[in-house]
């Protein structure tokens, strides 16, 4: 049935950040993974580990160093910006922060009617006021809105503001930047909610990034994990809770609260410990054995190659394919 | 999948409990809020709005011009010292050049007195007050007086203010006060053209070498750089040489000189604005780059924009004023706050109010403008937001 091509493909993707002293940051490192049409992929790692890096690189606001980014099968990695713009109106971007993602100066409208004018889809101003305050309706907001500016808003308002302007081009693949993690708890799960339901409307992808892994379990279907700019397994999200193969993982899972007394008294034990070293003079070898408990010689000099464990289930790790 | 169906969706509600909780108030009106209730700020903006009434609207309710002279009544002080004359409710008051002018009760000069004949041996002069009446003025010792009807010295002398010319005439009898319009509005409009210039200048040069970065940046800055190690005073003076005299000439010296200021300000600006994710949202979008730069860096940057050329406008009123006092400014007959102070500086023992009025208004608009530019300041942070 699969015969068209993932909405995402990034293969052996590299972003290199050049500082000074010529040394370089390695913020993203031979990453590859792929998206199909409405499906998501939860990208999760500390934070630092370089999923902003990633996520800005695919949509091109970054240079990649290296490797390959198909959209829909074509290679939009070596395309300048102005022959990119195309494909821009098929990725958007949702942000972090509520706060600095959307222009203080600018009224709700002209947040949202930015994208519809960048690439002409209007033809007149009713056409665009109209495609905005449906916009608007759809995320839960008021017509009496569009007129104010982001600043009166509070954060769940504002990223849904920022949901609207990436959707109202219809795009077919949005990359959720940490869209949660900045706001209240409460309001976590409407937006959630919200980004779960166009996801079925309009037929969605979604790179979904999160630092922790408790809430990519609830909409990802596949889940992918970074460690100091390196995926270091990657499976299905259910995968992912029931048989965590990398030892980072494991701690991952363990660092979410856990409701349950004696569960958390099980998982402190495998509790992450130690800094994310730095990115500038990553470790040789495997990137986490500074902080792995299990780590061997062959850990330290040897990097661990993304296998296959299980059907599906890959892991970066010696120690699973030794046993 | 299952999992899902732990989240249901919410009712209407709860939306409502994160409603809007500010109340509305667009960016200007949030800067007018604060910049008025700052005094100082409120202060500088109520006298630069003074200042601009004096300048704009004064000269249509004096009688006098810029440049018209009267000799009979040069270097008249506004306070005047005058001797009773020989008729009930006249004055008299001698000038500099030992001349007798008449003076009304109210303090208007009414005529120059005729000489008629100067007495070396008994050291004084008779005028001619009218046919049959003569009046001396005796310069035998200091100071100089006017005798009465018995020929003895008056030693009581009166003070009144000037009626005619209410802040008195320079040494070529023009009156200070109309001059002093003219020439604050010359400086107004010599700094406020080239604060636009400036600003222009400055915008379009840092947007581009901040927004572009990289090699460009390095070498646009460093171009600044060295335009910015030559002292602008003697550059200003350079640029002013090679071109005529005259207002737009000045305007064009000093236009060229302060947008390296402005250039850094917008420059630093771009720097630390492009990396933030709403610029990084408009480039995802795919908008150009004057979109970018018109309607996200620019307007984000208008505060220390703003307060850089309300920063700009005293000292290029300054550097003109500077220009014009050691006589490379704007040129004779026309009025500039420098040139008046320029001449007189010549009689600056005698008549030191010629000095101390454009002084004193050079003073006030310096002030009134780095008020209002402190207060923009303060009023543009929004950290400060209450
Ligand atoms: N423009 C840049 N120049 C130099 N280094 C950068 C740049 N952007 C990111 N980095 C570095 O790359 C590394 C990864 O950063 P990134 O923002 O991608 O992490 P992250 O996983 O998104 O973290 P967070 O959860 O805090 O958002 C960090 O060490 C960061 O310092
Ligand atoms: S390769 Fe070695 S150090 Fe790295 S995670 Fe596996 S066991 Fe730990
Ligand atoms: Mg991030």
């Amino acid at each position: 049935m699969n015969r068209q091509p993932p909405v995402l493909q990034v293969e052996g993707l590299t972003k290199h950040f050049p500082v000074s002293g010529h040394k370089v940051v390695h913020a993203v490192d031979d990453v590859s993974f792929s998206v199909s049409r409405g499906k998501t992929l939860g990208l999760v790692g500390e934070s630092g580990c370089g999923k902003s890096s990633c996520a800005r690189t695919i949509i091109r606001i970054y240079e990649p160093t290296a490797g390959r980014i198909l959209l829909d099968g074509e290679e939009i990695s070596t395309l300048n910006q102005k022959q990119l713009l195309p494909y821009r109106k098929k990725m958007q971007m949702i942000f972090q922060d509520p706060y600095a993602s959307l222009n203080a100066r600018m009224t709700v409208h002209d947040i949202i009617a930015e994208p519809l004018r960048a690439h002409r889809v209007c033809s007149s101003r009713q056409e665009e006021n109209e495609m905005v305050s449906d916009m608007l309706a759809r995320v839960g907001l008021n017509k009496e809105h569009a007129n104010r500016y982001a600043h009166e808003f509070s954060g769940g308002q504002r990223q849904r503001v920022g949901i609207a302007r990436a959707l109202i081009l219809k795009p077919e693949l949005v990359i959720c930047d940490e869209p949660i993690s900045a706001l209240d708890v409460s309001i976590q799960a409407q937006v959630v909610n919200m980004l779960r339901h166009f996801q079925e409307e309009l037929a969605l992808t979604y790179l979904f990034i999160a630092h922790d892994l408790s809430m990519v379990r609830y909409v990802s279907d596949d889940v992918g994990v970074m460690y100091l700019g390196q995926l270091v397994e990657k499976c299905e999200a259910d995968e992912i809770y029931r048989h965590p193969l990398h030892p980072y993982t494991v701690g991952l899972l363990s660092s979410i609260p856990v409701p349950n007394p004696r569960m958390a008294k099980a998982r402190e034990k495998s509790g992450l410990e130690g800094d994310l070293p730095s990115p500038i003079d990553p470790p040789a070898g495997c990137r986490f054995h500074t902080r792995c408990p299990y780590a061997t010689e062959q850990c330290r000099q040897e990097m661990p190659q993304l296998k296959e464990a299980s059907s599906g289930h890959f892991v970066a790790c010696h120690r699973i394919f030794n046993r | 999948m299952t999992e899902h169906t732990k989240w249901e969706r919410v009712s209407g509600n709860e939306e409502e409990a994160e409603r809007i909780y500010r109340k509305s108030r667009s960016f200007l009106g949030d800067v007018w809020f604060r910049f008025r209730h700052k005094p100082t700020a409120l202060c500088g903006f109520i006298l630069v709005l003074i200042l601009l009434v004096f300048c704009l609207a004064g000269p249509f309710f004096t009688p006098y011009t810029y440049s018209e002279q009267n000799n009979k009544m040069a270097s008249i002080p506004p306070l005047l010292t005058v001797y009773p004359g020989p008729e009930e409710g006249s004055y008299l008051y001698i000038t500099q050049g030992m001349k007798l002018i008449e003076v009304d009760n109210e303090g208007n000069l009414v005529r120059q007195l005729k000489k008629k004949k100067d007495d070396n041996a008994q050291k004084r002069t008779s005028f001619v007050w009218d046919d049959d009446t003569l009046v001396y003025l005796d310069y035998s010792r200091l100071p100089n007086t006017v005798l009465d009807k018995e020929g003895n010295r008056i030693e009581v002398s009166q003070k009144k203010w000037n009626h005619t010319y209410l802040l008195g005439t320079d040494q070529l009898g023009r009156d200070i006060l109309t001059r002093l319009m003219y020439g604050t509005r010359i400086s107004l409009m010599v700094a406020f053209i080239a604060a636009l210039v400036n600003m222009v200048i400055g915008i379009a040069y840092g947007g581009i070498s901040g927004y572009l970065g990289g090699r460009t940046d390095t070498i646009m800055m460093r171009i600044v750089d060295i335009i910015s190690t030559i002292p602008l005073t003697l550059y200003v003076i350079l640029i002013k040489m090679c071109l005529d005299d005259g207002l737009l000439s000045i305007i064009i010296a000093l236009s060229s000189v302060y947008w390296v200021d402005m250039a850094r300000v917008v420059r630093g600006e771009m720097l630390s604005l492009k990396n933030q994710e709403f610029v990084l949202a408009a480039r995802t979008i795919g908008s150009s780059t004057k979109t970018i730069l018109l309607n996200h860096l620019i307007p984000n940057a208008m505060g220390p924009i703003l307060v850089t050329v309300t920063m700009l406008i005293p000292s290029a009123i300054f550097m003109e004023a500077f220009m014009s006092f050691i006589g490379i400014g704007i040129a004779p007959p026309m009025a500039s706050l420098g040139t008046m102070c320029n001449d007189a500086t010549e009689t600056l023992r005698t008549n030191p109010y010629q000095l101390f009025l454009p002084a004193l208004v050079i003073c006030v608009i310096m002030f009134a403008f780095n008020f209002v530019g402190d207060g923009l300041r303060d009023a543009l942070d929004p950290k400060l937001k209450k």
